[in-house]
């Protein structure tokens, strides 16, 4: 069965642990061949931490950072000018609908109210009757007379 | 870490002199880029990762509340930002091919400064990375920001939002496992 104090010895490696449960661990130890080993294996493992290497971050590093940044924000500024455009357009094309409509009744309407005068207008009644000695009187009697037949 | 200044410049960025950003970027790349490579063991992926951890961090900067401390709030975000980008599309991860564990052995580009300064710093540093590479997310999480950062428990729990107990257990945990992992691989040689 596992010693119970076994639980403290990571902490304890990490100096983690109250002074109380320090000086309790260490007194432990001297008695727990259990305890003594697992901390000699676990402090093996953090010297190896010790000497692992420390990267650093590459050459320009913060330069792409930031141009990264620069490019993001182009786009997200490009892009909204982007839906502004196509919402202005969308919008000028209803626009233009709708004053075609407005203006395509009121035509219609005109229209309508003109309409008499101008059949009027087309009408062979302003011409005055051709004399009967004319050519053209004559011409009508002749068309007339062939309609009785 | 370099609380006070730290919350100047953020002061400086929200009050719109968005070069105070460039500062916390050299600031903080190195300790970020350390981060990402021993969360990802590829120096490729890290570098990606820890752009996108700045970048994120430059969106959100104006979000930030000074009750909580920048550095901790950074690496929340490094951290979040590496386990996403291992939770890669089922159809990616059917292509990899690396062995599992192989690809926490970080090659250096030839351009780089040779890291093997002793044949067995160079094999001690490769277990390490193996071993971390057969850790699940959340022990290897703790035990890089234990053993790699330097970061106390309450500092770990605040970058991952958990209690100090389960950071304990966490890096206990993550210990037993390299315990255990690291007698394996000697056992190989």
């Amino acid at each position: 069965m596992r010693c119970l104090k076994r639980k403290l010895i990571s902490p304890y490696i990490d100096l983690e642990l109250s002074a109380r449960e320090r000086d309790l661990l260490d007194s432990h130890i001297n008695e727990c061949r259990e305890c003594a080993g697992e901390l000699k294996k676990l402090e093996k493992i953090h010297e190896l931490f010790a000497d692992a290497e420390t990267f650093k971050a590459p050459h320009g590093f913060s330069t792409r950072v930031l141009a990264n940044i620069r490019e993001k924000e182009t786009k997200r500024f490009g892009g909204f000018v982007q839906i502004l455009a196509k919402s202005a357009e969308g919008f000028a094309v209803l626009v233009l609908i709708f004053v075609g409509i407005i203006l395509g009744s009121f035509l219609s309407k005109t229209l309508a109210s003109e309409k008499g005068n101008v059949v009027a207008s087309l009408s062979l009644d302003i011409f005055a009757p051709a004399p009967t000695d004319s050519i053209g009187g004559v011409y009508l009697a002749m068309t007339e007379a062939k309609n009785e037949k | 870490m370099h609380r006070n200044d730290d919350f100047d410049l953020i002061s400086s960025f929200k009050r719109g002199d968005k070069s105070a950003f460039e500062e916390i970027v050299l600031r903080y790349q190195d300790r970020i880029y350390n981060l990402c490579i021993y969360m990802l063991g590829n120096i490729h992926e890290a570098e990606d990762v820890a752009q996108d951890t700045f970048i994120k961090a430059y969106q959100n900067l104006n979000k930030f509340k000074p009750a909580s401390s920048f550095y901790t709030w950074l690496y929340r975000i490094a951290v979040n930002t590496c386990i996403d980008y291992k939770r890669k599309p089922l159809l990616e991860s059917l292509f990899k091919s690396s062995k599992e564990g192989d690809e926490f052995v970080v090659d250096h580009p030839a351009d780089s400064p040779s890291p093997e300064r002793l044949y067995g710093s160079k094999e001690i540093g490769n277990a390490i990375q193996l071993a971390l590479g057969r850790l699940s997310e959340k022990l290897r999480t703790g035990i890089v920001l234990k053993e790699i950062e330097g970061f106390s428990y309450e500092e770990i729990a605040e970058v991952l939002g958990v209690s100090i107990g389960t950071v304990k257990s966490r890096i206990s945990r993550a210990r037993e496992e390299l315990k255990k992992l690291l007698i394996n691989f000697r056992e190989q040689k």
